[in-house]
């Protein structure tokens, strides 16, 4: 059996390949050190760097490469990072990574909506949104709606939007994004990036395909 | 305290070095362009180039040894290494400024062994700018056919060149600096059209400006990096080299 980890902040993704079937799993990062696998790859951000590992953006990378060879962008959107991936003609061509600032990302709307107590399928599209440059001060925005009475959803949802609208521009304004992470089950998310580019939504295993393309 | 120390930073014209050389032969000359881990007496704003930073602290940190200092301000280096020297003089320092803006007659005919050869990317850059100084012949390396670029100055920290392979060309003002025409544009503007190329240079430099406008012009990546590369940036070089 072959196994490869994507070892996110929050959420650790597996991919078992057992006799030509693969089968998918999502656990909580934090339970990783609970199971006993032996995987033939890994990446992700909460794993040790030892020679199994491999680069995000390059798992990125070849578990899109099919979409990336017809020229889109790939975005993968994760609990603390966002980072994304451009070929031309079949070609590297660009990409950009930003693994600093996790203020306006996964971990802070799953903050968020545990905070406010809503859950992520009340979460509807709003045409306005918070310029979130910064999370902090979308934080304080949400904070200073929802004591002027807004709900907290549409608060939640508004920040959402901000995101949504900032991974249009980190993307440098593309025609298409190419989504992969746990956004992709996030309808409000993709709603929001819809009014401004096409959206294909890989789901959140992109990077353990990845891994297993890259060995083949 | 004697004072046994000849500083200088960028590339001072090379008879300048010549003379100071003549004039002081046992004194230690310290390149302070580079990290001694000198204490940061925060005399300048946050938000600037660690290069300059670091002339200023190394330069602070160093004054009871310092005879003079080698103080480049022409296009060879930059105009806050002009003002880094006009302030350094009222400081106390004898700095003597150096222009050296000669133009390179011919940039494909030039000598770059050190650029061109096969080795370790940091310890290219470590020879190119010890050479300053040294001018020792390294026309013996062989060329090797490059399969990436590096292009800009020398990192303030060189753990940033071990991500590259040995078989990396330098490009810029480091090969500018090798050839001896650090002020020439044309050189430092240079690179191998189709050679997959990484444009680097120190947050808040002016080379910004080339760096981006050139990473666009032949497809190839631009980084800026302040004190250290994060981890972000050495991933973003990794996976330039992984899938170019």
């Amino acid at each position: 059996m072959k196994i490869y980890v994507d070892a996110g902040t929050t959420w650790t993704k597996i991919l078992k390949i057992d006799n030509n079937e693969k089968k998918y799993k999502v656990i909580p990062t934090k339970d990783l050190k609970k199971i006993d696998i032996k995987p033939l790859k890994v990446t992700g951000h909460s794993i040790f760097k030892s020679d199994n590992y491999e680069n995000e953006v390059v798992a990125l990378a070849n578990g899109a490469r099919k979409y990336l060879e017809d020229n889109f962008i790939v975005l993968d959107l994760g609990s603390r990072d966002i980072k994304w991936v451009k070929y031309q003609n079949k070609k590297f061509q660009d990409m950009d990574w930003n693994s600093s600032c996790a203020s306006a990302t996964g971990a802070t709307v799953e903050m968020l909506l545990k905070f406010y107590n809503v859950d992520v399928s009340e979460l509807i599209f709003t045409k306005e949104k918070y310029a979130i440059t910064c999370g902090i001060f979308g934080l304080e925005k949400i904070m200073d709606d929802v004591s002027n009475g807004l709900e907290p959803k549409i608060a939640i949802s508004k920040f959402i939007h901000g995101i949504a609208y900032n991974a249009y521009i980190f993307t440098k304004s593309p025609e298409k994004i190419c989504l992969s992470g746990g956004f992709c089950e996030n309808r409000c998310f993709i709603e929001c990036l819809e009014q401004y580019c096409k959206v294909l939504s890989l789901g959140r295993f992109v990077l353990v395909d990845g891994l297993a393309f890259s060995q083949g | 305290m004697t004072k046994d120390i000849i500083a200088f930073w960028g590339y001072p014209e090379r008879s300048l070095i010549k003379k100071t050389k003549d004039e002081y032969p046992n004194a230690k000359w310290v390149d302070l362009d580079i990290d001694i881990n000198a204490p940061d007496l925060k005399l300048l704003p946050e938000n600037y180039c660690v290069i300059i930073k670091n002339i200023y602290n190394n330069a602070l940190f160093l004054k009871d040894k310092i005879i003079k200092i080698l103080a480049p301000i022409g296009k060879d280096k930059c105009d806050s290494a002009y003002f880094a020297s006009e302030i350094l003089k009222e400081a106390g320092f004898c700095v003597i400024q150096t222009i050296f803006e000669d133009i390179c007659p011919d940039i494909k005919e030039i000598k770059v062994p050190v650029s061109k050869s096969s080795m370790p990317l940091r310890k290219k850059i470590e020879l190119i700018t010890k050479n300053i100084v040294e001018q020792k012949d390294y026309s013996y390396l062989k060329p090797v056919k490059p399969r990436f670029g590096f292009w800009g100055v020398p990192p303030n920290n060189l753990s940033l060149l071990d991500l590259f392979p040995d078989e990396t060309e330098v490009f810029g003002w480091c090969r500018a600096v090798e050839a001896g025409y650090p002020g020439d544009y044309s050189l430092e503007t240079f690179v191998e059209k189709n050679l997959p190329t990484i444009f680097f240079t120190q947050a808040f430099c002016s080379k910004t400006q080339l760096a981006k406008y050139l990473a666009n012009k032949y497809d190839g990546l631009f980084i800026d990096v302040d004190v250290c590369p994060n981890s972000s940036i050495k991933a973003k070089i990794e996976a330039f080299l992984k899938l170019r």
